[in-house]
């Protein structure tokens, strides 16, 4: 439905099922706090949200397992990043399972819930039982961005405490050696490590955003999810191209593996700092999207 | 919130829509706009550094030396060698320097301690200089290299740096200023320029026992310099959010590849900032660029200028042998044995000889060790199935692994009578009967001095 279809004046109801134009009820104090308690409560109680989380925590768990039983064979020490440091330091298995996950499993379980968000209850019907809430549209978007970015961060969250513990369970905690050579006591080690997770988490907003402009656009939710997963694939595509230089600075995911500053003798913060203002650049233009479709669409489902 | 609908008019409803998409569009174009005003490396807006000449400046600049610098540093290069696609893929390499462009980050107190960290996406190749000691670290194979000193040369460093202290360096033998032109330099000169050299250089430092200031040091080199090259002061620039002064160093000579080197020096601090290196076959980009993106002089921590390797790690110590006493006294650059400098300045050929590339780059250790090109997979027909899809080379090797060799067959072509490197700025000729000739030049010059 496009937004013009919104001037046309609302044609005779056609039966109970089509009624164009709902209208928004009065806000009412606290029906907001209420409205996002439910849909945190949905979203992480759903049974494919909590299929999605246990999958990704499988990842570290399955990672430790094969490291710690390949440790003593010709096998040792091979394969991508920092799968090789694992053996020496538990804490490794936090940041090789994030860089195992973040270019596809991560984005993947990221897209499905938020391309979900607002589509998902077009599709069933009960979109429009939420506009009866006493919540205005704007206020309804702020939530289901809030319940997607919720869900975004416990994948991560997820990813990262599962492969703390089994890392630790498996192969100890010790000082930790960055990609400089310099190695850095247990404790500015473990801070690091969740600052490489925290980076990992905020830099999943403009997708989320991504997301929920999709979700506005059509009542289909796979629809939105198969669009939404295109973006971060087609980003990457587009930054391993040399002649693109030009346009690689604004790309979604160009800034994603820069969670390595947390791991050089000194952090580079300009660097994560200009990682984060792309997201909260791509999170503005697509927000703002996502927001004007939404409050102006005809909802009828 | 928006009214009922029996509230609104169908104008005021077509314009509160209107309204509305009108935000993201002012969001575009307000993240775009931000996006614009990114601090480019170098532009030419807001200089209003006094001028100097080119002489004030490299004075200048030659006071500058002792300054501490730390910055990010982009490096490009579009020396037009074929591709190393395996660079990309391996992590921080110093191969990924023959092209593209990398980031540096760079640490230096401005005396002898310093750090260069060449970054790799999650990945990083250090070079910590220490006093005398070196180490460098690559994360991607996990082996720190530990240089040091033999022991006279230890002794030497030790007793220059209490002297350093103590402020009783050893003054210049001022036997060893050159009073006059070399005769093999003079007799390449016009005769009018040697001689104004030649007084230059007597009148030189003057006094016997004083040391020649910099002032003097940065007057020579530019006189001598100027024997092949013009100076001059191009625009000034804004680099790395610095005023800066620009050079631009022409050859006067055009066998050369070098179309004109530029450098852009700090206008407060006399640091140079950037330097490019344009070649005559592109007048689009500079062949080669290195250049701070940011820079701060505040004298870097001591963290990052000390080194020690990880436990667990294996360290290579590898001896820097003590050189020679470099005979600088007859005022020549030392050339190695069995080399030969053909043509002058910028467009001259250096020939060594008895250099046998081949053995050198086959036996390389690094292709022995690398445990990927043991690569074994349980099942043979994986093995088989994987070798087939290794990328290989017109001479049917296997293009994987960047050894050495790889590498060398790689970045040459074969030629009649031996393999040729040629680039936008250099050319090598390695002959099969082992004599290998580097220069400025084009290929052609090089086949044809062969």
């Amino acid at each position: 439905m496009s937004p013009a279809d919104v001037a046309v004046p609302p044609a005779p109801p056609a039966g109970p099922a089509h009624r164009p134009l709902l209208p928004d009820a009065p806000a009412i104090r606290g029906a907001f706090l209420r409205l996002l308690r439910s849909e945190l409560r949905l979203v992480l109680g759903r049974r494919r949200n909590q299929a999605l989380l246990v999958g990704l925590s499988l990842v570290p768990l399955i990672l430790g397992l094969v490291v710690r039983l390949t440790q003593d064979s010709a096998l040792q020490g091979q394969g991508p990043g920092f799968i090789g440091e694992v053996t020496g330091n538990g804490l490794f298995l936090v940041v090789a399972a994030l860089f195992v996950c973040l270019p596809f499993l991560l984005p993947l379980c990221i897209a499905i819930a938020s391309g979900d968000a607002v589509a998902g209850e077009a599709q069933t019907g009960t979109l429009r039982y939420l506009l009866v809430v006493p919540v205005s549209r704007s206020r309804l978007l702020l939530v289901k961005a809030v319940g997607a970015l919720v869900f975004a961060a416990s994948c991560v969250a997820a990813i990262a405490v599962v492969a703390a513990v089994t890392g630790a369970a498996l192969f100890g905690v010790r000082p930790l050696t960055l990609l400089s050579g310099d190695t850095v006591p247990l404790s500015d080690g473990a801070l690091r490590v969740a600052g490489v997770a925290l980076y990992v988490g905020l830099s999943f907003i403009g997708l989320v955003a991504v997301g929920l402009f999709f979700s506005t656009l059509t009542e289909v939710p796979v629809a939105a999810m198969a669009a939404t997963v295109v973006v971060p694939v087609v980003s990457t595509v587009l930054d391993s191209l040399p002649q693109l230089d030009a346009i690689h600075p604004v790309l979604l995911t160009h800034h994603w593996f820069d969670f390595a500053e947390f791991l050089r003798v000194q952090v580079g913060w300009d660097v994560l700092a200009g990682g984060l203002a792309l997201q909260a650049g791509w999170a503005v233009v697509f927000g703002s999207l996502a927001w004007a479709r939404f409050t102006t669409a005809d909802i009828t489902s | 919130m928006s009214p009922t609908p029996s509230s609104r008019s169908l104008s005021s409803r077509a314009r509160s829509t209107r309204a509305r998409w009108a935000v993201p569009v002012v969001a575009v174009a307000v993240v775009g706009g931000a996006v614009g005003l990114r601090p480019l490396v170098a532009s030419a807006e807001g200089t209003d550094l006094p001028d100097v000449t080119v002489a004030e400046l490299l004075e200048q600049v030659s006071q500058a030396e002792s300054t501490p610098v730390s910055g990010t540093v982009v490096y490009t290069a579009r020396l037009g060698l074929p591709s190393v696609p395996v660079a990309e893929m391996s992590g921080a390499d110093p191969t990924a320097l023959l092209g593209g462009s990398s980031t540096l980050r760079v640490w230096t107190d401005g005396v002898d301690r310093s750090r260069i960290a060449l970054l790799g996406a999650v990945s990083e190749y250090s070079v910590v200089r220490d006093g005398a000691d070196a180490w460098t670290y690559s994360s991607t194979s996990g082996e720190a290299v530990h240089y040091t000193l033999d022991e006279a040369g230890r002794a030497r460093y030790e007793q220059m740096r209490v002297m350093a202290e103590e402020g009783t360096l050893p003054t210049l033998d001022p036997a060893a200023v050159p009073t006059a032109l070399p005769d093999d330099v003079a007799g390449r000169l016009p005769a009018e320029l040697a001689a104004r050299i030649d007084a230059e250089l007597a009148a030189g430092p003057g006094v016997t026992g004083e040391l020649p200031t910099p002032q003097e040091a940065a007057r020579a080199a530019l006189r001598i310099g100027e024997a092949y090259s013009t100076f001059t002061m191009g625009e000034q620039k804004t680099v790395a959010g610095r005023q800066a002064y620009e050079v631009v160093v022409t050859p006067k000579d055009d066998a050369t590849l070098v179309d004109r080197v530029v450098v852009d020096v700090d206008g407060s601090t006399f640091v140079p900032l950037r330097v490019q290196v344009w070649s005559t076959q592109d007048a689009t980009a500079p062949a080669l660029e290195l250049g701070f993106t940011d820079v701060s002089y505040a004298t870097p921590g001591e963290a990052v200028l000390t080194f020690s390797p990880p436990s667990g790690t294996q360290v290579r110590e590898v001896v820097v042998p003590t050189q020679e006493e470099p005979s600088t006294a007859d005022g020549t650059l030392p050339t190695p044995r069995d080399a030969t400098v053909t043509g002058e300045g910028w467009s001259g050929v250096v020939e060594l000889q008895g250099v046998d590339v081949a053995a050198l780059v086959a036996g390389d250790p690094t292709a022995l060790l690398d445990p990927s090109s043991q690569l074994t997979i349980g099942s043979e027909t994986a093995q088989d199935l994987i070798q087939q899809f290794r990328p290989t080379d017109e001479e049917g090797q296997v293009g994987l692994e960047l050894d050495a060799a790889t590498l060398y067959d790689t970045l040459t072509t074969p030629v009649e009578g031996g393999r040729l490197l040629s680039s936008a700025l250099v050319s090598v000729l390695v002959t099969d009967d082992g004599r290998v000739l580097v220069g400025a030049v084009p290929a052609d010059t090089l086949r044809a001095l062969a």
